[in-house]
């Protein structure tokens, strides 16, 4: 809405004042106080659109000066004492149709309105200092600092401070706690949950003896050991993937594979193994290849970035010109944001991509900063050499290959340029001079920069020689383009010099041949302008232009012709090697190569036959062979091969590099492009309006959310800097001990994953629609006990683990039951519904058949069909006795678009999207995939191959069956049940059965 | 945990009957309730909700989509426009610049089909969907459809689910999870693919992304000999019928002991459950898919192939024609067994030999037949739902990703049209023979730009049909209450009885 436009103001002649004035609500009849009476209705009503926050159409009603003097282009809303004149009540009641106000909602009332107008007919009082109440938005539990709390009073001293937590808020709740579980629950539930899988019947057995003499001391050891096992990392990286939607294709249309993603995979697992601090966990994988360059961890902890999915179409096929092009790259950026932010921070960043947060004090500009640090990169493949001594000899000979490839690149031209191209070139000149009888007009004008819109910019234009020679004259001339009958002298610059110097770049070296840098000159038309250089040496000749020439409103530098002669008069520029600064290439008119092509406008009308003469002769000198190579090039460009095969040799010896998919500046060749090509410079981020491409607004520089009041939440990053300086700052910011998010976030989610639910229970959203933590006390002492004894998750683990709390059993109470029904207070410890990957690793496990091959690439349970176009991934047609597919689900080879139907059914983690917390679900295609799948009926055979290697009669085989499966005897129930049914069916069937048990799926 | 009714699926509540028919029947607390109770005679559970709790009066409970894979082109088939035969061949200049998806500007291109008037309402239709002219009156037309993407991948899922990115429920996910099933022995979305391969994105387009897991679509292959992943046991040598009886019995027993010993915790007996139902689905599918039992004449009319025959190569009618009558007739089927929402579809992905609709190359060769087959079986199942009663509550929507160009490309094929496009709608609650909105005169972008339709429109309309405001059917994720229509969506009105 627009308060007052112009018109609406014509509309207020006194006389439609007084008209409107009848209409208006009466006014109140009493004494009215700013503070109490009228502040509210503004902050309740108005400062949604007039407030501190958004001023829209420049007006605001929480400042004096501006709510009583107006807004940007009009009059005072507020006239003192007239309140039926004063615009601002003619919109609240309603009296203008287009500027009714608030717009939305509720209109105010009678009452409020008489306020309003009383207030204005007593004068309009604003008192000194009347700063309305703003409300700090971040003032939030998840936004506060995060500072330890103090355990609740009356708690024990030397017992655990979750159970203090936990205990005192059951006691305020009328709750009990559950008493302990007994060991064999114990193992099987830490078990799992430390490592995801079944502890053995030997390991169960011996733990639950020395439970019994001292259940702490063995619940401790066993949770070190557990802890310091391999299988440890590959139970816990899975929760992280889950939140990164890590997968191995690309998914969208096509779902191509994507071969290089697990060093990702495998650093995960590396890092819970190795307990990283939590910061550097952080650092690696936002900017793991700037800070930690030459390490594993550093190369392939920016997978993170990569992880989630990439729309191959809208990148490869259609370029970033394109609207479509530019919508996959703002949503490809978007997923790298909103991973970044939601994984550490729990902020749902990506709700202000198309506006304000409607919750969270997150502006559309905060959000587009984190694009930009983003800005330079794609998902893409990088290198990396895991011996040093490998990588250091690598660099050494890609440098000498680089080295003597423009070696032979250059000798090669100089050979052609002796041989072929400079004799061609003679022959055409000679031909035109011989002519004689008028001008000579060619096409072939010569070189013409860019277009500027400011003369004060400088270009350069240069030529290689080949190698270093001894000069004798330079000269150069201007153009003349009849094309656009703009003539003589077209594009000649204003002030220019021109150098000669041995270093391409002209850093050292550089001889002046003429300057005229200093003052404008005359534009010389097509007269040739010669330098005498005095026999100066040099491989390089730059012209360089410091003001450009002025065309219609802007400005060029163009030129004709530029020729260095010897002392035997020949030019040795003809055909050279012309390298700019820029260049407008539209052949055959403007070319870098018309600049050396012997071609000039002239206007002479005789042929000049002391120049064809020596034009002649030189041809003729080239003619004969020996005069052909003088210089011996052949054999140079020889030995420089032989030395670039050498190397290629000593390249390919090395052992071949690792690959991994990270984010990085893409620099491949092909129909994807990325920023590669400009050197990794970060992409220009706008605001997008309502989140359109096609709306760019103001742009903005990398940043991020203001949520830590002593850091900078814009970053200082210059525009050169490398791109990855910018992922550095974002690094920093999020892993800084003062984020008040990063570190409730992680303790969070570790929670979650032991208990079932977090203590917030929306783990990847801390904002105001997020859920209220349950013991917020708690979660802050877990975050700053684990931000400042040491970032270990290992030591977290063990604290939880080693509580009361968690200890409990799972039974159920009537009466707890009643006062807190879904255990939020956590009366008891909450059953486990195993999740896919742990069902299928101990089916796997209790079959015997676990292969706990780590790393490398994934296991496919599937055959790819037509693998080149748009692969069809199809697990039917898996053999599943393939013990390369018996690994552990960790490392299952995850395609996007068409998921493995088994781990599907059972609610594994969709890679489409981050997943904070599974789906748990029951279902009939669950039960029928559990009976039917080929795995399961497969294992189900294995599995009784191994009761009969261990036992020979049936009661036994069924103990074994039982100690393997459920760590327990069956009970005499089950045995005369069990017996029985082996008999009809065979021991498979009873192995099938107990894959399917409720007992094999839970974990009390 | 959680006081959010978002999360009682995943959460261990209080056993209780009435919880648990809320979790078997895996739908929207007291709609999908209400839907069970009365389809489950075995449950003694007072009927304690009406219809009244649906947001609307439904006038429709199941929904057919049929989609066709690689982009329909909608100026050959019901977008008649005389405006490209008058200026086939020379330069199309609609007056602005033209970005294309991978040609440069063509020629105007006239439709190679004749268009022809069909039924009362005159509607004009190419003569490859002409078998569709019988039930035109039935149909409503919006041909001022706009995307917002011209990649096929983000123009699937925004068809699908509403959203360019995938992770997000499909529609007939939200139908399952807003209305639950009318069957618990059958799945409540059924997809019916194409068997030569998966379109653009493959399971994404039928996934429940966030909602739980049973409201994802059950993949249906017709004709397979293994309809239904997982449905019967491989073959395998200790697996008999009567240790398959005998598993199952035992099963129930053993779980039974192990639940009783385990108070507090609904999911033990929900599981329980689970093997029971998933026991009668193994009984009630096998003779919802058998078409055996079809006359000749139902089977002809949906252009299904009844003698053994080798197709040729080359793409053609009759075999197109098979197999979209196969899954029109499945669908026919399911829908009258209580299955909720059935996903049709046409074209595989984007592999060579062509067998879908992204016509770049040719628009004769590939939509001719997929046009034909399509019709065929479509219209074939509009009459036989109407002859059976089932066309008054059963909403068919026929979409697409985008349309095509009214320009050549390559002399012979059309390039992507995601600027306006058509979708029909039939069936329950769907006033016929009515067009709302229509595209400018060559078929490239709305004749009114200020008022185009979007697909959230379409999703809006559906859910409303089925008596769900598509505002509050939402489902709380990362933070947001997430819809099927974002925060877009106005119900067409027009189209409405």
């Amino acid at each position: 809405m627009k308060l007052l436009l112009p018109l609406a103001l014509l509309s207020f002649s006194a006389a439609n004042a007084a008209d409107l004035s009848g209409q208006v609500p009466p006014v109140a009849n009493r004494s009215i106080d700013f503070l109490t009476d009228i502040q509210p209705i503004f902050e309740s009503r108005c400062f949604e659109c007039h407030g501190p926050e958004k001023q829209k159409g420049g007006y605001r009603l929480d400042l004096a000066e501006i709510a009583l003097h107006g807004g940007d282009e009009h009059a005072a809303n507020i006239i003192p004492g007239k309140s039926a004149q004063s615009p601002l009540i003619h919109f609240v009641a309603g009296l203008e149709p287009d500027n009714k106000m608030p717009p939305k909602g509720d209109p105010l009332s009678l009452e409020q309105i008489g306020l309003l107008r009383a207030w204005i007919d007593q004068g309009a009082q604003w008192p000194k200092g009347a700063v309305a109440q703003k409300s700090d938005p971040l003032d939030w539990w998840s936004l506060r600092p995060l500072q330890r709390p103090a355990l609740p009073a009356g708690s024990v001293p030397s017992s655990n401070p979750i159970d203090a937590f936990i205990r005192a808020k059951l006691t305020e709740k009328g709750l009990r706690p559950s008493p302990e579980a007994d060991p064999r629950t114990l193992i099987r539930r830490i078990s799992i949950d430390l490592v995801g899988l079944l502890p053995t019947p030997e390991e169960s057995d011996a733990f639950v003896l020395e439970a019994k003499m001292d259940v702490q001391s063995a619940v401790e050891k066993l949770t070190d050991r557990l802890l310091a096992s391999p299988r440890y990392g590959e139970r816990w990286a899975r929760h992280w993937l889950d939140v990164v939607h890590y997968g191995d294709t690309h998914g969208y249309d096509k779902d191509k594979p994507r071969p290089n993603a697990w060093p990702y995979r495998d650093y995960v697992i590396r890092s819970f193994n190795a307990d990283k601090p939590y910061a550097r966990f952080i650092q690696e994988q936002l900017a793991g290849d700037a800070l930690f360059p030459g390490t594993q961890d550093g190369w392939a902890g920016p997978g993170f970035i990569a992880a989630g999915p990439w729309d191959y179409i809208g990148h490869a096929e259609v370029p970033e010109s394109k609207v479509d092009g530019k919508i996959a790259r703002v949503l490809d950026r978007d997923d790298m944001v909103s991973t970044t932010m939601n994984a550490f921070c729990a902020v749902t960043v990506q709700c202000a991509r198309c506006h304000t947060h409607k919750f969270d004090p997150i502006k559309q500009e905060d959000y587009y900063r984190l694009q930009a640090v983003f800005s330079a990169l794609d998902r893409t493949d990088k290198t990396f050499d895991v011996d040093p001594d490998v990588a250091q000899m690598r660099q050494r000979l890609e440098a000498q290959r680089q080295r003597l490839e423009e070696q032979q690149k250059a000798l090669e031209l100089k050979r052609t340029a002796q041989e072929d191209e400079r004799l061609r070139l003679l022959e055409k000149r000679i031909a035109e001079l011989k002519q004689g009888t008028g001008a000579v007009e060619r096409p072939e004008f010569g070189y013409h920069s860019k277009i500027e819109t400011v003369p004060e910019t400088t270009k350069w234009v240069q030529i290689d020689l080949g190698t270093a020679q001894t000069l004798t004259q330079v000269t150069y001339t201007g153009c003349h383009d009849t094309f656009n009958g703009i003539g003589a002298g077209f594009g000649f610059p204003r002030r220019y010099k021109v150098e000669l110097s041995d270093d391409p770049q002209f850093q050292t070296g550089v001889r002046l041949l003429e300057d005229r840098t200093l003052e404008d000159s005359t534009n010389p038309g097509v007269q040739t302008q010669r330098i005498d250089v005095q026999g100066k040496r040099g491989r390089y000749i730059r012209f360089t232009a410091t003001k450009l020439a002025p065309r219609k409103g802007d400005f060029i530098f163009a030129l004709a012709e530029v020729q260095a002669f010897d002392s035997d008069g020949h030019n040795l520029a003809l055909g050279a090697k012309v390298t700019s600064l820029d260049s407008m290439e539209a052949a055959p008119r403007w070319s870098r190569k018309n600049l050396v092509d012997g071609y000039f406008y002239t206007s002479k009308t005789e042929p000049d036959f002391a120049q064809i003469a020596l034009l002649e002769k030189e041809r003729d000198g080239l003619r004969t062979k020996d005069a052909k190579d003088p210089e011996g090039t052949s054999a140079k460009i020889e030995q420089v091969d032989r030395e670039l095969v050498a190397t290629q040799v000593a390249l390919r010896k090395l052992p071949a590099p690792q690959v991994a998919y990270v984010g990085a500046v893409h620099t491949g060749k092909g129909s994807f492009v990325g920023t590669g090509a400009s050197g990794g410079k970060p992409r220009t981020i706008h605001v997008l309006k309502r989140g359109d491409v096609r709306m760019p607004m103001a742009e903005v520089g990398p940043g991020t959310l203001p949520f830590v009041p002593e850091m900078e939440s814009t970053f200082s990053n210059e525009p050169d800097e490398p791109e990855s300086m910018r992922r550095v700052a974002l690094a920093q910011w999020v892993s800084d001990s003062r984020n008040p998010l990063t570190w409730r976030t992680i303790v969070n989610r570790v929670w979650q994953y032991h208990f079932g639910h977090g203590i917030s229970d929306s783990p990847s959203d801390f904002g105001r629609m997020g859920q209220l933590p349950t013991h917020p006390e708690l979660l802050d002492w877990l975050a700053s006990e684990f931000r400042d004894g040491g970032q270990s998750l290992k030591k977290l683990h063990r604290l939880i683990i080693t509580s009361a709390t968690y200890r409990q059993s799972s039974e159920g109470d009537a009466e707890n039951q009643k006062l807190d029904g879904n255990n939020t207070l956590l009366w008891r410890m909450n059953r486990r519904k195993l999740e896919a990957e742990a069902v299928r690793d101990n089916v796997l496990l209790v079959a015997g058949k676990l292969n706990l091959e780590m790393g490398g690439p994934g296991y496919q349970d599937f055959i790819i069909d037509k693998p080149n176009h748009s692969p069809h991934y199809e697990y039917e047609h898996h053999n599943v006795e393939d013990p390369k597919s018996h690994r552990r689900s960790v490392y299952r080879f995850i395609v996007r678009s068409q998921p493995q139907p088994l781990m599907t059914v059972l609610d594994c983690a969709d890679p489409s999207m981050s997943v904070d917390k599974r789906n748990e679900t029951v279902n009939a295609l669950q039960a029928l995939s559990m009976r039917n799948n080929r795995l399961t009926i497969s294992m189900a055979r294995h599995f009784a191959a191994r009761l009969e290697s261990l036992a020979y009669d049936p009661d036994s085989q069924l103990n074994a069956a039982y100690g393997l499966a459920f760590n327990r005897r069956p009970s005499e129930l089950e045995k005369s049940e069990l017996l029985p049914f082996v008999k009809s069916y065979g021991l498979s069937s009873l192995c099938r059965l107990i894959f399917n048990l409720n007992e094999f799926s839970f974990i009390d | 945990m959680n006081a959010s009714p978002y999360h009682r699926q995943i959460t261990p509540p209080p056993v209780s009957r009435r919880e648990f028919l809320f979790r078997a029947g895996g739908g929207l607390g007291g709609i999908a309730l209400a839907s069970l109770l009365s389809d489950d005679s075995l449950l003694a559970a007072p009927a304690l909700l009406t219809s009244g709790v649906l947001h609307y009066p439904a006038k429709a409970k199941r929904v057919v989509q049929l989609f066709m894979a690689g982009a329909a082109s909608h100026v050959d088939m019901w977008d008649y426009k005389p405006e490209l035969l008058k200026r086939h061949g020379q330069k199309w200049d609609p007056g602005e610049a033209v970005e294309l998806f991978q040609s440069n500007l063509g020629e105007t291109f006239a439709s190679p089909w004749k268009f022809n008037p069909h039924g009362q309402s005159g509607k004009m239709l190419s003569e490859i969907v002409a078998p569709l002219g019988d039930v035109v009156d039935e149909m409503a037309f919006i041909h001022n459809l706009v995307g917002k993407s011209g990649v096929h991948s983000q123009a699937t899922l925004l068809q699908s689910t509403g959203f360019v990115l995938p992770g997000f429920p499909s529609m007939g996910a939200w139908a399952s999870y807003g209305l639950g099933s009318l069957n618990e022995n059958l799945p409540a979305f059924v997809v019916l693919p194409d068997l030569r391969g998966l379109p653009s994105n493959g399971q994404k387009n039928w996934d429940s992304g966030f909602l739980p897991g049973q409201h994802s679509g059950t993949i249906v292959r017709v004709n397979a000999e293994r309809p239904i992943e997982d449905l019967y046991p491989p073959q395998a040598d200790y697996i008999t019928p009567g240790g398959e009886i005998a598993v199952l019995e035992m099963l129930s027993k053993l779980n039974r002991t192990h639940a009783s010993e385990r108070s507090g915790d609904s999911r033990l007996e929900a599981r329980i459950r689970s093997y029971e139902l998933a026991a009668k689905m193994q009984l009630a599918v096998p003779s919802a898919l058998d078409i055996s039992g079809e006359s000749p004449a139902v089977l002809e009319s949906y252009g299904i192939n009844q003698t053994t025959k080798v197709w040729p190569k080359e793409i053609n009618v009759e075999e197109e024609a098979d197999a979209f009558g196969r899954k029109c007739l499945t669908a026919r089927r399911l829908l009258e067994r209580g299955v909720r929402f059935v996903q049709i579809w046409s074209g595989n992905d984007n592999g060579f030999p062509r067998r879908n609709w992204d016509s770049h190359e040719d628009i004769e060769r590939d939509h001719e037949p997929l046009a034909q087959g399509m019709a065929q079986g479509t219209a074939a199942l509009i009459k036989d739902l109407r002859q059976r009663g089932l066309l008054e509550d059963t909403i068919i929507l026929w979409t697409t990703e985008f349309g095509r160009m009214p320009c050549a490309q390559g002399g012979k094929g059309r390039d992507h049209n995601p600027f306006v496009f058509t979708n029909w709608l039939c069936g329950g609650g769907i006033k016929g023979g009515v067009t709302s909105g229509e595209s400018d005169e060559w078929g490239y972008k709305p004749a009114d730009r200020k008022n185009s339709a979007q697909v959230h429109d379409v999703h809006a309309t559906v859910l409303r049909l089925l008596g769900l405001d598509h505002t509050r059917l939402t489902f709380r994720h990362n933070g947001i209450d997430r819809r099927l229509t974002d925060v877009h969506g106005h119900v067409l009105e027009s189209v409405l009885s």
